[in-house]
This record gives C-alpha cells, sequence and structure tokens, in this order.
C-alpha cells in the first residue's frame, strides 16, 4: 500500500500518529508531500501592478525567496523524515491542493493522509467549515481514498444535543 | 490629423470628455494587459493630435510639475540605492532579531518597521522592498506567511500620511496646495496613528490564532549578512539619516521635497560609484520609467478636462454636496477620493481633485483644509479597499472564484472590506475635530 503523507510544516506529528495506528509499517509505502505555495506571491504580483511595477520583483529578489522556499521546503520534508522512517519525499511548487491532488495521481497513491487545516489556519477545529479549503479541494478531488486527520481532543465531546 | 477649424465648445467639450472616460475605462479594465502608461499616453496623444490641447499648454502643464517628477525619480533611486547597501534587509533582520522568538511581537515590529519605512521612503519601499524580505523571513522562520504579507502591503499605505514625502500622492496634491508643515501635521498626522493603532489592532484580532507561538531564531539570517559592502552600508545610512533630517527641514521651510531626494539619491550614486556597488545604469534599470509616461499622460489628460471647466463644475458639487461646513468637506472628500482610487487608480484621482479643488478658493479656510487632507488620505488610504488594484480586479477574481478556481486575491479584498471603511472613517473623523 503507498501511503501519501500531506505535510505543511506544522502537522508531522498528527500525521505520523495517523499513519502509525492505522497500519504496520512494513506493509506501505509511505511519501511525504511539502507543497511550497505560490499564492502568496501571486498577490505579491498583484500587489506590484497597483504600483505601476512589473508583477515580478527584480531577480536577486525573486532569488531570495526561491532559496528561502527551497530551505523551508528541505527542513520541513527532512522533519518528516525523522517522524516517518524511510518515507519517500516529494517536493512540489504550486497551489498545495492541486499539487496534492495530482502528485496522488502521478505517486499512484492508494490513501491520502492530510490534516483538515493547518492549526494556524485559524479556522474552527469542528463543526461546520472546520476543514480547511485545501483539504475539502482534495476530499473533494482525490484519485484514492483520504484519510482526514483532525485536531480534536476528548473534552470536546460529547456534542449538545 | 489636427482639427484645424474652430469646434464650438459643446463638441471639444464632449470630444475631450469622451477620451477622458476611455483612457481611465482603459486604465480600470487595461485591455490585453496593456500598460497604464500606454494607455494614459494614448490618450494625451490624441487629445494633441486633434488640437484638444496645445503643444504650448502640454509643455508648460508637465513644466509646472516639475516637483512630483523629480520627487518620483529621487525617491524610486534613493530607494533603489539603500537597497543595492542591503539596508532593507539589514533592518528587518535586525527588527526579527529584536522579536524575542515571539511570532506576534515580530508582527507587530513588522508594523513598526513598515510605518518607519513608508514615513521616510515613501508606501513604494514599504510595498515593494520590505514585502518581498518579509516573505523570505517568514518562509524561512515557517511562520503563517500571509498576515505578514498583508501587514506589509496594508500599512504600506495605513503609514503613508505621516510626512508629506510618505507618498508621492502627497507631492502631487502638495504642488498645487502646498500646505505648511504644521498644517500638514496638525491635520494628518493624529489621524494617521490613529488608523495605525486601529490597523494594528483589528489585524491582532484577526490574526491572533495564526500568530500564536515561538519560531527558532537560529533560522533567522544574521542581520550582517544583508551588509553586501561595510563602508558603502555605513556610508548609505548616514546619507539616509541626513536625508530624512532634510526632508523634515525642507517641508518646514517649503523648499520642493524633490531637491532632497534628487541630491540624497545623487549622493548615494556617487557612493555606490566610488565602492563600485552600483553604477548610473544599474540603478536606472531598478527604476520604473514607465510611471513617468502614466503620470505625464494623466496631467495633460486632466488638464485639457479642467480647460473645459468640468473639473470646477466637480469640484463645486464635492462643495455642495459637503453642505459648506468643515465636516462635510471631510467626509465627501474623503468618501469620494477613497471610491475613486478603487474605481481607477490613486494618481489619476489625485490628480482629478486637485484640479478640482481649485474651484473652492472662496470657500472658508477650515472647509478648503478639510478638502485638502481629505483628498490625501482618502488617496492614500482608499487603495487598502481592494488592495488588489481595483474593483475591476476584485470582479475578475470573483468571476475566477465562480470557475471553482482558489483565489488568494479575495482573501485580501475581505481583509480590505473590513478594515479599511473601518479605518476610513476614524480618520476622517479625527481629521474633522482637528479641524474645528
Amino acid at each position: 500500500m503507498r501511503v501519501l503523507c500531506c505535510l505543511d510544516g506544522t502537522n508531522v506529528e498528527q500525521v505520523s500518529k495517523a499513519v502509525s495506528t492505522m497500519l504496520r509499517a512494513s506493509t506501505m509505502t509511505i511519501g511525504i508531500l511539502y507543497v511550497t505555495d505560490t499564492g502568496p506571491q501571486e498577490e505579491m504580483h498583484r500587489h506590484r501592478e497597483r504600483f505601476l511595477r512589473p508583477p515580478h520583483p527584480p531577480l536577486p529578489r525573486r532569488e531570495q525567496m526561491r532559496q528561502a522556499e527551497e530551505a523551508s521546503a528541505r527542513e520541513i520534508l527532512e522533519e518528516g523524515r525523522r517522524y516517518l522512517a524511510g518515507a519517500e519525499t516529494l517536493q512540489r511548487t504550486g497551489r498545495p491542493e492541486r499539487e496534492i491532488v495530482n502528485s496522488a495521481a502521478d505517486w499512484h497513491a492508494d490513501v491520502i493522509v492530510i490534516c483538515s487545516r493547518s492549526p494556524r489556519d485559524g479556522g474552527p477545529s469542528l463543526g461546520p467549515k472546520s476543514i480547511g479549503h485545501v483539504a475539502r479541494f482534495v476530499l473533494d478531488h482525490a484519485p484514492c481514498p483520504v484519510l482526514l486527520v483532525r485536531p480534536l481532543s476528548g473534552n470536546t465531546f460529547p456534542i449538545p444535543q | 490629423m489636427f482639427l484645424l477649424f474652430p469646434i464650438p465648445v459643446v463638441t471639444r467639450t464632449l470630444l475631450i470628455s469622451l477620451i477622458t472616460i476611455f483612457t481611465l475605462v482603459g486604465i480600470m479594465v487595461r485591455p490585453w494587459k496593456t500598460n497604464e502608461a500606454l494607455i494614459a499616453l494614448a490618450g494625451a496623444g490624441l487629445l494633441l493630435l486633434l488640437g484638444l490641447i496645445t503643444p504650448a499648454q502640454t509643455f508648460f502643464t508637465l513644466a509646472q510639475d516639475w516637483n512630483t517628477f523629480f520627487f518620483f525619480l529621487g525617491m524610486m533611486s534613493l530607494s533603489a540605492l539603500a537597497e543595492t547597501a542591503g539596508f532593507f534587509d539589514w533592518l528587518a533582520a535586525w527588527v526579527a532579531r529584536r522579536s524575542g522568538n515571539s511570532a506576534r511581537r515580530l508582527f507587530l515590529n513588522t508594523f513598526l518597521l513598515g510605518s518607519l519605512i513608508s514615513m521616510f521612503f515613501s508606501n513604494d519601499a514599504t510595498a515593494l522592498i520590505l514585502t518581498p524580505i518579509v516573505y523570505s523571513l517568514t518562509t524561512r522562520l515557517r511562520l503563517p506567511v500571509l498576515p505578514f504579507l498583508f501587514a506589509c502591503t496594508f500599512i504600506a499605505d495605513t503609514a503613508s500620511f505621516l510626512l508629506p514625502v510618505s507618498n508621492p500622492i502627497n507631492i502631487i496634491v502638495l504642488s498645487t496646495f502646498p500646505l505648511d508643515l504644521w498644517t500638514f501635521l496638525r491635520l494628518l498626522f493624529i489621524p494617521s496613528i490613529v488608523v495605525i493603532s486601529i490597523n494594528i489592532g483589528v489585524f491582532f484580532l484577526l490574526y491572533r490564532r495564526q500568530l500564536h507561538g515561538q519560531f527558532d531564531s537560529k533560522r533567522l539570517p544574521r542581520a550582517a549578512e544583508a551588509i553586501k559592502h561595510q563602508d558603502y552600508f555605513r556610508y548609505t545610512c548616514i546619507v539616509l539619516l541626513l536625508v530624512a533630517i532634510s526632508y523634515v527641514t525642507a517641508a518646514a521651510m517649503r523648499v520642493p521635497l524633490s531637491l532632497v531626494a534628487m541630491a540624497g539619491a545623487l549622493v548615494l550614486l556617487i557612493g555606490a560609484w566610488y565602492w563600485k556597488q552600483s553604477t548610473l545604469q544599474a540603478t536606472g534599470k531598478q527604476i520604473s520609467w514607465s510611471i513617468f509616461g502614466f503620470i505625464a499622460g494623466m496631467f495633460i489628460i486632466i488638464q485639457a478636462v479642467e480647460s473645459t471647466g468640468l473639473t470646477a463644475q466637480f469640484g463645486q458639487l464635492l462643495f455642495r454636496l459637503s453642505g459648506g461646513t468643515s465636516l462635510g468637506a471631510v467626509l465627501v472628500g474623503t468618501g469620494g477620493a477613497a471610491l475613486g482610487t478603487n474605481l481607477i487608480n490613486n494618481v489619476p484621482m489625485a490628480v482629478v481633485l486637485t484640479s478640482s479643488l481649485h474651484s473652492l478658493q472662496h470657500a472658508p479656510l477650515a472647509v478648503q483644509h478639510g478638502f485638502i487632507a481629505a483628498t490625501i488620505f482618502g488617496c492614500d488610504l482608499g487603495p487598502n479597499v481592494t488592495t488588489v488594484g481595483s474593483l475591476a480586479t476584485v470582479l475578475w477574481l470573483l468571476i475566477l472564484r465562480r470557475r471553482n478556481l482558489d483565489v488568494s486575491g479575495l482573501d485580501y479584498f475581505k481583509v480590505g472590506v473590513v478594515v479599511t471603511p473601518l479605518m476610513l472613517l476614524a480618520g476622517a473623523v479625527t481629521i474633522w475635530l482637528l479641524l474645528l
């Protein structure tokens, strides 16, 4: 079984816990995926246009941002490998929701493990809108079953009638 | 084709109005992603070609606004040369190291640094130079990028009326209505502090969950790494400090601020050349020359509109809407400027309003000052409503969203639409209170 785990830099502990309780390590190939989101850079391009400038910043600044993204992605994936020993690493750049779905198809994943939302997203962890837009898109478009990891604690239950 | 034969006044007014409307709509929509400067220059060129404005009038208009052109040139050159020295990277790294590993303190420091840079180097420097630096920093620190990015882009505009040099729009308005420094500060400094505080407070509330926790300072670059050449860096710091002092002194003595910006840029360029850090050509490449075409085109078009008397009538309309009171002047001026900047762009809106306010010379001084301060305030802060550029861009993003494409630009709009009207109202009321 091939299990694709989607990391966002904050959720590796949750994801690894979910994977280890799901299956015995010997029966599966684990892939850890990190996507560098291009959304914020698109914001910057739009903002530069408002200031009547070309959308892309000058080359040295682009290089500085690329290096920062590269260093961060490498670090997150290394951290992932410390939690999920022997995992294959996949690094992509683009809109996370699309890259996750496309990577799952390319990598022939049998299961995708994803958190409902990043703890830093700010949304609710339970109830309506508790699934962030990335997880929502993956649930809607994934080419295989999805294991949704939720940051729930026992004291949120029972749900009031 | 020149219209060499005399044309009736009504036809002339109609032709000028049509060309102006087409140009403004062109700037709004930007068909085939055409550069705004080309659209503005095409409009101005058509007016000249049809003889609706004479070459002499054009020359006189552009020569009259030399302070604005040279300020833009000096400001962009100063920022480019300071960037070459690593000044902004050094400041950002220094500020990050003083955040005590706290994401919240780093967020607050980003606002404070953005305010300081906008105050002395204009909102361009914060929005265009500080934003990618903060993006790189927060990416390395593995902090949520968007709140910090929004902080930079918002504070660029929110802190852009602390001083006359904080936004080129201020120079456009003040070149026509030269308020003395004391009046400028009296009317706009406290409103600046009020809206900056609101901006920071609301952002802390909006992003409270994303900002909890600590970051690992080992991931931070050392401030010294940003310095490319030790001597040139020290020289740049001294020159920039002198420029900052000179800006305030020159504004107090009513010396054109473009002279300070140009002199500062020249002194920095000499240093950069001496230490082989930059050349005239390299600095020239960092300057966005198309901005000059855009401003020149807009100045010419609005001069033509002014000659028809339409802007004077618009000014009178604004005066009637204000009810002749200072509160009305501030509210109408702020609202009109904010709406206009989001429909087109703040440069043409500032030029239109400045031209319109000529007709208010007989209005009471408090009303005149109310309109001038509100024009600066609304044109500087107004763009934060849509942030992505204009309402046309927002509409386009909404269409994309309906096609199930995730559009993060709308996140910007959501924040802008919540925060900016609040800041506009609070700032306008503060200006009014200061007018009493």
